[in-house]
């Protein structure tokens, strides 16, 4: 068997309330700056919870330039546009493909894939059908008859959920293997590990994570659910009580280290290994012996062939919900005993991305590994009795090393583990 | 290169409009049996597209709790049913001692709200066609949190693996009329990977309601021949004008070949190969020369290790509609060359509809029965040829013949291409 080539990420992009790329995004972190904002989408003084995290002030142009385009699809897909162009556009691969010939561009194009972790509004998708609904006042001989007079005719391509994928295909030319993961919260997480264990079919692919989840029925769901917090996410907090909404999107764009040498890309970091489990639980509850969550971490360490003691640090899924944190406590203590590097979730920035949030976090996790920061979450007051020790901080650490594990958790009992480091040629062999 | 693992198929599940299981499925399918009528589900009567493929008298499995159903729409309930009747007929299913040894892969429907769900909130926050969210916090909104678990893209996945206690690899995929392909593709690949040892994979969707109805209506997709609902769905013929909306699920279990033979299990077909690709051209057009399912095919046959004349069986997407069965024919031209003579090709949604998320699944299970029985099932109601369409159709009535490699097309809105390859369990596997 041809051995595994090293999997590499050389374009990154990524859109949330923090910020329009990582850069931004990571100085709002390091300036301890959270965008968790009172809703503005609808009037929510008088809701339960008035916060979320709301991509706000930024034209759609700015987002997707082809207007034409803006009519055709949703929110959600704006921002998983944005963020894939923008990786895309990094990691210089189009240039390569400038230079090639007819014969060549195709082949090209066939053997670019894309992966896309989609969430998606599961409600607003189907108010367009209230005025026709109004017409046709219960009557349903009515709505179908004044159905084509009234609805817009592409009303259901607007709303597939793997418009993002369709659309970085003819933007971009991708043409090759793919796969739109509709996987709630770790979806775009594995868009990441399916694009990285595809490198026998594909030489280079994107994966996108994307959501727009701010929707009145969700956030009024999720409210009773007891799974939203009204001011900040506290992740292992003792007082922690909940997450927030957020909404954006993150991609990578990856393909093998000797193809971005030989093109003289700036590697931005490595891909190590994926796990990825379900606690069979249903689509609410979480194990409480953080079984899921150490299997996928096991089995990601046995993908990478690495030993906890290399992990240098932690982007922890941390929704700051009170069953996840804890189970998710539970987990790192099994697999690490007391030996735990570094911890930091980001959620307290830019709330729960849902499926885009794998993909944002681990963006994050490879600008912390090159600048050997693991950042503060400022609004942790203190640190769950039940959970300590845990070596998350209110104030910045520093990384034991130079690999990085992404958690991301998700309805469903879903549970997956991803392994990245900086750069290799910049860090020590071992 | 060492060989590929090889998987086998060892259980197959089926809930369709034409069977509730799968050897009525089969019997129907084969005898070109139509499950196409005026759509009884809601009154159809204003709408332009009055039929479609429903499943009829559809039970329950048994040994699926009150309380777990409650969490599963109409969709998820034909998936639960196709899946237990998929691991009964592999005689294997996940245990205490197994259940991380098991993945799951799922082609979900896009549809997650129904009209009823729908209708509460237009009238508590709608009723003059505007939205206002604050009617939702009107006490007696019925804010259901059982319907907003139904409502989850992968709450069918969840309820699948805590049924069935399988609590490895899972995975939920959704890219239109592919998404069943692409569910087993993925399976396939993820065993083959060694993050499965064994994989209950399928798809399933309903989108035969008021919404789901009025989408394909707006796009003009379907075939409004609806006073000839039998024969409404003639693909290839030059005379159709659109498919039939249809739902359903369908579940495969695979295992690792050895495992199977092992102990002993009936093989249906191995599941050889998957391909799949973007056509990146239009949202909803096909290209006209099969550019992007062309490269579907090629990689799956090259996935197999089949050659292009190994390829006895075609089912085809075949949806009925003029440009995609153009453009599929287009493709199998040209990959397949003077072979596309001599391969005989089918659409199964002649006789059952398009099941849309779950097509891709029902049709690989269609291909693992006509490997196993020898069977190519007829393509029905085709009566005038299309030049364009210049294919070698199973016509009149099914063909018994040994089939030695099969492969299953799945062509989704969105232009994702999906190609799955099937080859007959005797037949030397040459990786």
């Amino acid at each position: 068997m041809n051995a595994t080539p090293r999997i590499v990420f050389t374009g990154i992009g990524a859109v949330c309330a923090a910020g329009l790329d990582v850069e931004s995004i990571w100085s709002a972190i390091q300036a301890r700056r959270s965008a968790i904002a009172a809703i503005r989408q609808w009037d929510a003084s008088d809701w339960p919870v008035e916060v979320a995290a709301e991509v706000s002030g930024v034209d759609n142009r700015t987002l997707v330039e082809d207007r034409k385009l803006h009519k055709t699809i949703s929110r959600t897909d704006l921002f998983g546009l944005y963020a894939a162009g923008a990786a895309i556009r990094q990691s210089g691969v189009l240039t390569l493909r400038q230079t090639l010939d007819d014969v060549a561009a195709a082949q090209f194009n066939d053997r670019s894939a894309a992966f896309v972790g989609s969430g998606g509004g599961a409600y607003e998708s189907n108010y367009e059908f209230f005025p026709l609904m109004t017409a046709a006042g219960g009557d349903l001989r009515r709505f179908g008859r004044e159905l084509c007079d009234t609805v817009n005719p592409m009303w259901l391509l607007k709303h597939l959920p793997n418009n993002v994928l369709c659309h970085v295909g003819i933007r971009h030319g991708f043409k090759g293997t793919n796969a739109c993961i509709t996987n709630h919260c770790v979806g775009g997480a594995m868009a990441v590990a399916e694009a990285a264990n595809r490198w026998a079919e594909a030489d280079r692919a994107v994966a996108v994570g994307h959501d727009a989840p701010i929707e009145p029925e969700t956030v009024l769901h999720f409210h009773r659910l007891g799974l939203l917090a009204h001011d900040s996410v506290r992740p292992f907090d003792e007082s922690r009580s909940g997450t927030v909404l957020g909404e954006g999107a993150g991609a990578v764009l990856l393909e093998t280290e000797s193809d971005a040498r030989k093109r003289g890309a700036v590697v931005l970091g490595e891909f190590l290994g994926s796990g990825c489990v379900t606690e069979s639980t249903g689509v609410l509850d979480v194990r409480s012996d953080g079984d899921g969550l150490s299997r996928a971490i096991e089995l990601a360490m046995t993908d990478a062939e690495l030993s906890p003691r290399s992990v240098g640090m932690i982007v922890a899924h941390g929704n700051g919900t009170r069953a996840s944190d804890a189970s998710e406590a539970i987990a790192l203590r099994r697999v690490f005993g007391a030996d735990l590097p570094p911890i930091t979730a980001f959620k307290w920035s830019f709330g729960h991305l849902i499926a885009a949030s794998g993909v944002v976090d681990l963006s994050l996790a490879l600008t912390c590994l090159r600048q050997q920061v693991v950042p503060g979450v400022p609004a942790l007051r203190k640190v769950d009795p039940d959970l300590a020790p845990l070596p998350v901080s209110a104030n910045a650490q520093k990384p034991r090393g130079d690999r990085a594990l992404v958690l991301c958790r998700g309805f469903g009992g879903m549970n997956v583990a991803l392994l990245v480091r900086a750069d290799p040629d910049s860090m020590p062999v071992e | 290169m060492t060989p590929r693992r090889r998987i086998a198929i060892t259980g197959i599940g089926m809930v369709t409009p034409v069977g509730n299981d799968t050897p009525t499925t089969w019997r129907n399918l084969t005898a070109g049996h139509s499950g196409i009528a005026e759509i009884t589900g809601f009154d159809v009567g204003g709408f332009p597209a009055r039929i479609g493929a429903e499943v009829k008298d559809f039970r329950d499995s048994p040994t699926i709790h009150p309380r777990l159903l409650k969490f599963a729409s109409r969709a998820h309930r034909f998936a639960l049913a196709a899946a237990e009747e998929a691991l009964t007929d592999a005689g294997i299913r996940p245990g205490p001692d197994t259940a991380h040894d098991w993945g799951c892969s799922v082609g979900a429907g896009m549809m997650v709200v129904t009209f009823n769900e729908l209708e509460a909130v237009h009238d508590f926050c709608a009723s003059d066609g505007g939205f206002r969210p604050e009617g939702l916090l009107n006490g007696n909104f019925p804010a259901d949190p059982i319907a907003f678990c139904r409502s989850q893209t992968n709450a069918g996945l969840a309820l699948l693996t805590r049924h069935f206690r399988i609590s490895g690899y899972a995975s939920a995929v959704h890219t239109a009329c592919a998404s069943g392909g692409q569910a087993l593709g993925t399976a396939l690949k993820v065993m083959r990977r060694g993050h499965a040892r064994f994989m209950l994979a399928g798809g399933y969707d309903s989108m035969l309601n008021p919404i789901g109805l009025s989408g394909f209506c707006l796009l003009g997709a379907l075939s409004t021949d609806n006073d000839t609902p039998e024969r409404a769905s003639r693909p290839f013929d030059a005379t159709r004008n659109g498919f039939v909306l249809g739902e359903g699920a369908g579940f495969l279990v695979l295992e690792d070949w050895k495992d199977a033979t092992d102990r002993g299990a009936r093989i249906y077909a191995e599941f050889a190969g998957d391909g799949n690709s973007l056509s990146s051209y239009r949202i909803t057009d096909s290209h006209p020369s099969g550019d992007g399912p062309i490269q579907a095919m090629r990689q799956s046959l090259a996935n197999a290790g089949l050659a292009p004349d190994e390829v006895d069986y075609v089912n085809a997407h075949g949806t009925s509609t003029l440009m995609n069965d153009r453009s599929e024919c287009a493709a199998l031209r040209a990959v397949m060359g003077a072979h596309t003579d001599r391969a005989a090709v089918s659409s199964t949604k002649s006789c059952m509809g398009h099941l849309i998320a779950a097509a891709g699944a029902v049709e690989a299970a269609a291909c693992a029965l006509a490997i196993h029985h020898g069977i190519a099932p007829v393509n029905a109601n085709f009566a005038k040829a299309d030049p364009d369409c210049a294919v070698n159709l199973v016509l009149e009535r099914s063909k018994p013949m040994h089939i030695r490699a099969a492969i299953s097309n799945s062509l989704g809105f969105g232009g994702s291409n999906s190609c799955l390859a099937f080859r007959h369990p005797a037949e030397a596997h040459t990786p």
